[in-house]
């Protein structure tokens, strides 16, 4: 494609991001007022402060790190049960997998409180109430059945002249996987590991059932309820908080999308 | 499990190389869903047959009670009102957040300037903790002094009480659209980057603009995404809590069987009695909404395999 | 499947997850030892380093440590309710009032005096829906109590005197007079569930209510007639339904309006802003009761816990009440405390909470004469006033 000018549709793309971050905005505004103005309405924190952010700084910063650590492990987790069973669903094309396929739906129908509830009595057994190991495991039960969906979804598109050329030269089925097949779906890897990651990082419910005895070893989305008393909530720095938790990952998120757009289809299709 | 027993290979057949190579594959994943759902699964089943209260979900001596819960649930009128409620929020959030999704995709698929950054900053609301995003929605929501009310007396338009019970169903399937968006707009996204550019070209040789381009090549190759879309957004859409539960509690026309049920689990709506068994009914009752929406994907996905 | 497989088949998951997710990081383990007294409270604001932490933890008896856990208000009781299932169950929690007859009638606490706490010289009106069918199964160490905040600057440019305010009649009269000046009248939280009923039952109780009897009386509907006249006059913001406590204090402080029902939790808070605070008044006349509102010190029910670790629990709880630390505990919840040479030795030091006293006195416990029944009274309330207030 020619490069044409296309100043204006990156006019439009702003705009239409400032519209879509519109609440993210607020909460920055709200983080920097004071807790007399919050409910004013200010187009800009008129009442100006810096608290909520010491507040924030002084009690959230070990939670911040937790949430990483859980989300990264609920990525890591989520990649090793859902590539290798993805490649058995639509290389393989291993039997029942309409049966498996149902069932990934329904795993996913289960609602959030049965599945907390359960889990309580299971780790209780096993002492892994209040671990992280329970927690990152807890978290990627959200992810498993969608990046084995996606993940079987986009296999299944794959060129299969790439797969056979490399089985008629001999190559293990491993092989296939992990030099052909891998490589391939970076593209919905990256895709799959946001969203695992952003569950598990905007994870409450299993936080709050599995691991509210953590202390200091609880995700960002339990630190925040340090700010909510039984009859009152501070909200200046539950969102001073917010805005800390979400600017690091936010980056890392535009970072790992322009990664995407960088090489992929390049690499999917010129090979 | 009933289930695993349907796909474990028969004994008497002789097992290729390759399927064992399959099962090795599979086997993780196997074993994790027998694992982590089955368990949860019988026990929300076994929990709607029985009359589980708080203290008999203490004591475990829950007396079974057959398919009674699920007669009295269905019986009640805000069951009914609830599944009409649930549908009008699923169907027109999944609408919207669909075709909103689709167009944005499509518009940052076009790699301008700053097109991967600012698709990346679309995720941004996903970073928020739904606590913090559902309380900025109900505050710019606010029938008072609210920013959503503020834009429309712009517009010199009257000022809607949006959070009230009989508007509710709106303001939060507002939220629940831009809540969805960064999903769609992703997924999708990554759907239009598998399809190979030569075919573009190939259409621009032909003569075809660019809306011709969109329907006769663009919509038809994204379908199985457009249909793997669809039915993860009516999945999460159908089990939605938060942003309703923190905007209105689920009170009033916002009340979702998914909100039902969790307002009955947990005893938070306007009672504090817990209701384990009627949320099990509920909780069993989206699993079969869901599974009947599964079949038709899977049948849906047959007939494209067909062609 | 049987158990046993299930669960080797998880911890091989877990290892695998473990291993993953850099094992240098670890975890906190939760396995409990007979050294460990655990101590649920709702009070996650009061976070590791406060000052309640070190107060809680100092009482630990030689040889044991506390450790503490705090919950969302609304979390507690469903988590106590798995814990104690589970066979888990902290050594000491301590339970929002009105959830007593619940937390008893699943058989999640035990009989306190009957542990061997000293239960003796406590207000009875606080420490009634502690006590089920003659059983005490906690002590409440203090009570915070609902009162009318006024703004004097507001007042002032209306012209309004607060002492006017006695009935119904005056309190509307007041209100109008400051939307007539151009402000904004009253905040409240009318937001649905027990918060809002909480809020409710001053009015309901002030026009003669009771509860035994509640939906459909006269009482109910004169007192529903008023919130809800506020919200259709534009004296309360429509935002009623959905505000809780806190949100009802957000607006009441941005100074726009005259007065909000709030509780004595904000007294510091008000007194920085130079607000305000009279009793809630009844409908003819004289003082609202409002319903009393803090927590229970409760033991919950244990499969086997030994006599020696139950006499550690007893001392740590004994340690959180005796002497000069009920008043240290009540001044770390802004709560007034449930003796009355406490609540005066509260006052002396703090003169915010001179006018507090009376109303605390007159309190009532919600489930003191209902008991259970409590649950399904309070849900038809707040059915009741969510359908007034949102009537356009």
């Amino acid at each position: 494609m020619q490069h044409r000018s296309t100043w204006w549709k990156t006019a439009i793309g702003i705009v239409l991001t400032l519209i879509m971050l519109f609440p993210v905005y607020w909460m920055i505004n709200i983080s920097f007022t004071q807790r007399r103005s919050i409910r004013s309405g200010d187009l800009v924190p008129m009442d100006f402060t810096l608290d909520n952010y010491t507040a924030a700084f002084n009690s959230q910063l070990p939670y911040l790190g937790t949430s990483l650590i859980i989300a990264l492990g609920c990525v890591i987790v989520t990649l090793l049960i859902a590539l290798p069973s993805s490649y058995a669903l639509a290389i393989l094309h291993i039997k029942g997998r309409k049966t498996l396929n149902f069932l990934l739906i329904v795993a996913q129908m289960i609602p959030a409180v049965v599945m907390a509830l359960g889990f309580y009595q299971i780790f209780s057994d096993l002492n892994l109430l209040d671990t992280l190991p329970g927690l990152i495991v807890a978290d990627s039960t959200i992810a498993v059945p969608f990046a084995v969906m996606l993940l079987t979804g986009f296999m299944t598109g794959m060129p299969r002249s790439l797969i056979e050329a490399a089985q008629i030269d001999g190559a293990s089925q491993w092989t296939v996987f992990t030099r052909i097949v891998i490589p391939l779906s970076r593209n919905t890897i990256v895709t799959t590991s946001l969203f695992s990651f952003l569950w598990a990082w905007s994870d409450f419910m299993f936080a709050s059932t599995l691991d509210s005895g953590g202390g200091k070893m609880r995700p960002i989305t339990m630190g925040i309820y340090d700010f909510i008393g039984s009859q009152n909530q501070e909200w200046g720095p539950m969102m001073a908080t917010a805005v800390l938790a979400s600017v690091p990952t936010a980056l890392l998120l535009i970072v790992a999308q322009k990664y995407v757009a960088a090489g992929v289809t390049a690499g999917a299709i010129k090979d | 499990m009933s289930t695993t027993q349907t796909h474990a290979p028969k004994p008497a057949k002789r097992i290729k190389p390759t399927t064992w190579a399959a099962i090795g594959f599979a086997a993780p994943l196997i074993i994790y869903m027998l694992v982590f759902y089955v368990s949860p699964l019988v026990q929300n089943i076994s929990m709607s047959l029985h009359r589980y209260t708080r203290r008999t979900f203490v004591t475990g001596e829950a007396p079974w009670t057959g398919l009674d819960v699920y007669k009295e649930v269905v019986s009640t009128p805000e069951f009914w009102t609830t599944l009409r409620q649930t549908l009008i929020f699923v169907v027109l959030s999944i609408v919207f957040q669909y075709s909103i999704g689709l167009a944005l995709a499509v518009f940052f698929n076009q790699n301008f300037k700053l097109s991967a950054g600012l698709r990346g900053a679309f995720l941004v609301p996903w970073l928020l903790p739904p606590m913090i995003s559902g309380t900025i929605w109900q505050w710019m929501m606010d029938a008072d002094s609210g920013l959503v009310n503020n834009l429309l007396g712009v517009f010199g338009l009257d000022p809607v009480w949006w959070l009230q019970a009989d508007k509710s169903l709106w303001a939060v399937i507002i939220a629940n659209i831009w809540l969805g968006i960064p999903f769609n707009l992703v997924i999708l996204y990554s759907g239009l980057q598998n399809i190979n550019g030569d075919l573009y070209e190939a259409a621009s040789l032909d003569g075809c603009n660019a809306w011709q381009r969109f329907w006769k090549i663009t919509f038809p190759l994204l379908k199985p995404v457009t249909m793997i879309t669809l039915l993860l957004g009516f999945v999460y859409t159908l089990r939605t809590v938060d942003i309703i539960w923190i905007m209105t509690k689920g009170t009033g026309t916002s009340r979702t069987l998914a909100t039902w049920a969790y307002e009955m689990a947990f005893g938070k709506g306007t009672s504090a009695t817990i209701k384990y068994s009627e949320a099990s009914v509920v909780g069993t009752i989206l699993i079969l909404v869901a599974l009947a929406f599964a079949l038709i994907y899977l049948w849906a996905q047959g007939k494209e395999e067909e062609r | 499947m049987t158990n046993s497989t299930s669960r080797r088949a998880l911890a091989f998951v877990v290892a695998a997850a473990a291993v993953m997710s850099l094992a240098a990081c670890g975890g906190s383990s939760s396995a409990k030892d007979d050294k460990t007294i655990e101590f649920w409270d709702p009070y996650p604001q009061k976070t590791a380093d406060s000052s309640w932490q070190a107060f809680v933890e100092k009482c630990a008896p030689d040889g044991y440590t506390v450790k503490r856990v705090g919950y969302a208000q609304s979390d507690l009781l469903n988590n106590l309710t798995t814990a104690v299932k589970a066979n888990n169950a902290p050594e000491i929690a301590l339970i929002d009032n009105p959830k007593m007859p619940t937390a008893v009638d699943a058989g999640l606490v035990t009989d306190i005096k009957a542990a061997g706490v000293d239960v003796s010289g406590y207000d009875e009106n606080i420490e009634g829906p502690g006590i089920v069918d003659g059983v005490q199964y906690g002590v409440s160490y203090g009570s915070n109590a609902l009162g009318l905040y006024y703004n004097p600057t507001v007042l002032q440019k209306a012209g309004v005197d607060p002492a006017s305010i006695t009935d119904w009649d005056s309190l509307n009269a007041a209100i109008e007079k400051v939307v007539n000046a151009g402000f904004k009248g009253i905040t409240f939280a009318g937001i649905s569930g027990e918060e809002g009923t909480f809020q409710f039952l001053p009015w309901f109780w002030g026009a003669g209510g009771k509860l035994a009897d509640a939906s459909g009386s006269t009482a109910e509907q004169d007192a529903l007639d008023l919130v809800s006249g506020w919200v259709q006059k534009g004296w309360a913001p429509k935002s009623v339904a959905t505000d809780n406590q806190s949100a009802a204090w957000d607006l009441f402080l941005t100074g726009e309006y005259g007065f909000s029902e709030n509780g004595s939790w904000q007294a510091e808070s008000a007194a920085q802003e130079g607000y305000e605070m009279i009793p809630i008044p009844g409908k003819d006349g004289g003082v609202a009761p409002v319903p009393t509102g803090g927590e229970f010190i409760t033991i919950p029910t244990q499969k086997n816990m030994s006599d020696e670790k139950l006499a550690a629990t007893v001392k740590v709880i004994e340690c959180l009440v005796d002497g000069d630390n009920l008043k240290s505990l009540n001044d770390e919840m802004v709560y007034l405390a449930a003796k009355s040479d406490v609540r005066a030795e509260q006052v002396k030091e703090n003169e915010v909470w001179k006018p507090w006293v009376k109303i605390v006195e007159s309190a009532s416990g919600r489930t003191t004469d209902v008991g259970l029944k409590y649950e399904d009274i309070s849900a038809q309330l707040s059915e009741d006033l969510q359908a007034a207030l949102n009537k356009a």
